[in-house]
């Protein structure tokens, strides 16, 4: 399990990261959300051992990460992160060598994952020759080359198109299967949504939010109801509860504050003709981001 | 950690030896040198003008003076350049305008001489170019003689009263100790042909170091590996890889060139031309200096020599890769790496300078400066203006300086390896200094 207890840093006199924990476990996706410069490079970087943080404690499996840990660990940063004169075979017997891997085993599993993500190709191509989508690609495969118990993975989705996504989700999902703990950024919501049990949001540096998604989602008391029928704007926005109609193609989304508006909102639908969806549904993630951030803004 | 150490010493080492460039450099290198060491034979062997002797027509209108004049000048001539040499085919003429126009079409010289009342004889050159520096002062100097023969035949004096008249004072020199003679010529020319020789490719082979480790700090920061590398290595193991890589790629370097020195060496001798004398030359100037009081100390001398130039080979490699873990990008590197270029060529020209300036104080307080004493403490050594006690000090203060460079420059290299940003770096570098937690 890796658990990140009350970690603190500042740069300077700027408070980077404030008070952070977090745990995951073995086999869970975890999600570290926020803005720009809400510190989720900087955890993972503390994670990583890369900067030093002043306060709290961060371990794998309760001891303490340092460079007898980190073989067991992938780490895809954010930026590219890879020589770009060397071929994809030389990148990855370089890389894996760091992780104390032996050539042979380097090897076979490259040629497992090259050929996963239909890249098989370009094993002895330079990396600098290859596309972005391709080099985002071979640095994914980098990262979990030695079959990762800890997988820190910094914005992975970043330049892809939905194609390379779903090769991306499918092999993050085989490692969580596997047992892996994976920690990743997104700015992307939906992404989040696709994979995470669990989250946290970050907003200058604070967890915001902190979780499981189902719980957060539960515990959020805003909903959406789906109606379609005849049914007007005007008289949904009449019931008190109600937040905000938005219009649809040939469907309302009725906003509320509470799940006991529900029933209010439902004796009016029932009074009207041709009513075919009622559907009460949990807010997205990205609402609840989208709320949070905002009120945290305006604090 | 070791074999992770001694993975990255690899890594960076195939990076610079497995390539075809390295390849190319190798076989430019060589080829070079011993094109250099046979430079003279080649040149000799694709002949040229320089073979042509130079036609000199003389026409004497006194009479007396073409003969002393050719004599002198063929003599001239072999002082310089030897007995086998023949750089002139001398002719005498009636006028003129005899070989005016041939002179003016295939080159040439004619020299005119005639007698003058006011200095006793005047001569013209006639030239197709402007007559060559050497050929005007060999020519000059035979008109000379001819014009003192002139002289001497007007006053009635007799060869033997001109002899008299110019030869030189004679001078004997002795020194209290007759050894010293030799053994301060040897070191004479050690100091000023071969030491130079064998300096120079100390100071390539430290540019070769930091341009190295520069490179390859540099490539790792500006794509980012390095994010990757320090995440599964510690900055200690990385920077000790690549000071350790750079200067065993120098020393293998150094050893390349030696071979390389060695077989231009041995093509000389192969060409037969030459080889000989090039050993006549240099046998004697080593065989002094073995005689001398250095040379019963060389077992001692060399190792130690030997071991202050690696000791100022891994400050470089520190300095340089501490500078560049500073820089973020290539450009600014080879801004920084200036000081220590020029740090580097001071004590190339101090080393050169010590020759020149036996006994300067300046020059032997430089012989215990970082970086530069391993140029400059062997001069003062073969000079005889320091000992073993002093060699040793030398080798002590470059030690400290290690020790400080690692000390200190680890901790801002921890830091600056992961610094992307050059705004406020020198503060970071200071808080990093201040800082001993170095993992």
């Amino acid at each position: 399990m890796l658990k990140v207890e009350h970690i603190t840093k500042y740069y300077g006199d700027f408070k980077a990261v404030d008070d952070l924990s977090f745990e995951v476990n073995e086999g869970e996706i975890f999600g570290l959300l926020g803005v720009n410069g809400a510190g989720k490079t900087t955890t993972f970087r503390m994670i990583m051992g890369l900067l030093e943080y002043g306060e709290g404690k961060i371990t794998l499996n309760g001891e303490p990460i340092d460079y007898s840990k980190t073989d067991k660990i992938g780490f895809l940063t954010e930026e590219r992160s890879l020589l770009t004169k060397l071929t994809v075979k030389e990148q990855a017997i370089f890389f894996g060598a760091l992780k104390g891997m032996k050539n042979k085993e380097i090897l076979k599993r490259l040629d497992e994952l090259l050929e996963r993500f239909g890249i098989s190709e370009y094993k002895e191509k330079k990396i600098k020759e290859l596309s972005k989508g391709n080099q985002q690609k071979v640095q994914f495969i980098m990262a979990i080359l030695n079959h990762p118990q800890l997988l820190i993975l910094d914005e992975p989705f970043s330049g892809l198109d939905p194609f390379n996504i779903e090769l991306f989700k499918e092999e993050i999902l085989r490692l969580s299967e596997e047992g892996s703990m994976i920690i990743f950024s997104s700015h992307r919501m939906d992404h989040v949504e696709l994979f995470c049990k669990k989250l946290v949001i970050l907003v200058h540096g604070k967890a915001v939010i902190s979780g499981y998604i189902k719980d957060i989602k539960r515990d959020y008391r805003k909903k959406n109801i789906f109606v379609k029928g005849d049914v007007s704007k005007e008289d949904l926005l009449k019931v008190g509860g109600v937040l905000e109609v938005v219009e649809h193609a040939d469907e309302l989304e009725v906003k509320i504050e509470s799940e006991e508006v529900v029933e209010k909102v439902f004796d009016l639908v029932k009074t009207k003709k041709n009513i075919t969806k009622f559907m009460v549904e949990e807010p997205t993630l990205n609402e609840i981001f989208v709320a949070k951030v905002g009120e945290s803004y305006e604090k | 950690m070791r074999s992770k150490l001694n993975f990255l010493i690899g890594v960076s080492l195939a990076r610079k030896v497995k390539t075809k460039w390295f390849l190319i450099a190798q076989i430019l290198l060589c080829l070079l040198v011993v094109g250099i060491f046979n430079l003279d034979i080649l040149i000799k062997h694709f002949g040229g003008d320089f073979e042509k002797a130079t036609t000199i027509y003389v026409v004497d209108e006194t009479g007396v003076s073409y003969e002393v004049f050719k004599e002198a000048l063929l003599l001239n001539e072999k002082n310089l350049y030897g007995e086998d040499s023949h750089l002139y085919d001398i002719e005498q003429i009636d006028s003129v305008d005899a070989k005016k126009e041939e002179v003016g079409e295939e080159g040439g010289i004619i020299v005119y001489m005639k007698p003058s009342s006011e200095n006793t004889l005047e001569a013209e050159l006639i030239s197709k170019v402007t007559v060559d520096t050497y050929d005007y002062s060999l020519i000059s100097s035979a008109l000379n003689s001819s014009k003192v023969v002139l002289v001497m035949n007007e006053l009635g004096l007799t060869a033997e009263d001109y002899s008299k008249i110019m030869s030189d004072v004679t001078i004997t020199t002795s020194l209290v100790n007759e050894n010293s003679k030799t053994e301060e010529e040897g070191t004479e020319m050690i100091m000023t042909t071969v030491f130079p020789i064998l300096i120079l490719p100390i100071f390539i082979l430290t540019l070769f170091l930091v341009q190295m480790i520069g490179a390859e700090v540099n490539d790792e920061k500006t794509t980012k590996a390095m994010e990757i590398i320090i995440s599964n290595v510690s900055p200690t193991t990385h920077f000790f890889a690549k000071v350790i890589a750079g200067n065993l790629f120098v020393i293998g370097q150094a050893i390349l060139a030696c071979c390389y020195g060695g077989l231009a060496i041995f093509v000389r001798h192969l060409l037969g031309s030459g080889g000989a004398a090039f050993f006549d030359e240099i046998g004697p100037m080593f065989s002094s200096l073995l005689e001398s009081s250095i040379g019963s100390h060389m077992t001692i001398i060399v190792p130690l020599v030997i071991i202050l130039i690696l000791l100022t080979f891994v400050a470089y490699a520190l300095v340089a890769g501490v500078l560049a873990s500073m820089t973020t990008t290539t450009e600014d590197y080879q801004q920084v790496q200036v000081p220590i270029i020029v740090l580097s060529l001071l004590g190339y020209y101090l080393g050169i300078m010590a020759g020149m300036f036996k006994g300067s104080l300046v020059i032997k307080i430089f012989s215990f400066v970082p970086f530069i004493s391993s140029i400059l403490a062997p001069s003062l050594l073969v000079l005889g203006q320091m000992g073993i006690g002093e060699l040793i000090l030398s080798i002590g203060i470059m030690v400290l300086t290690n020790f400080l460079l690692i000390r200190y420059g680890l901790r801002i290299y921890k830091v600056g390896i992961l610094n992307y940003s050059s705004s406020g770096l020198w503060k970071k570098m200071v808080k990093a200094l201040k800082n001993d937690s170095i993992r």
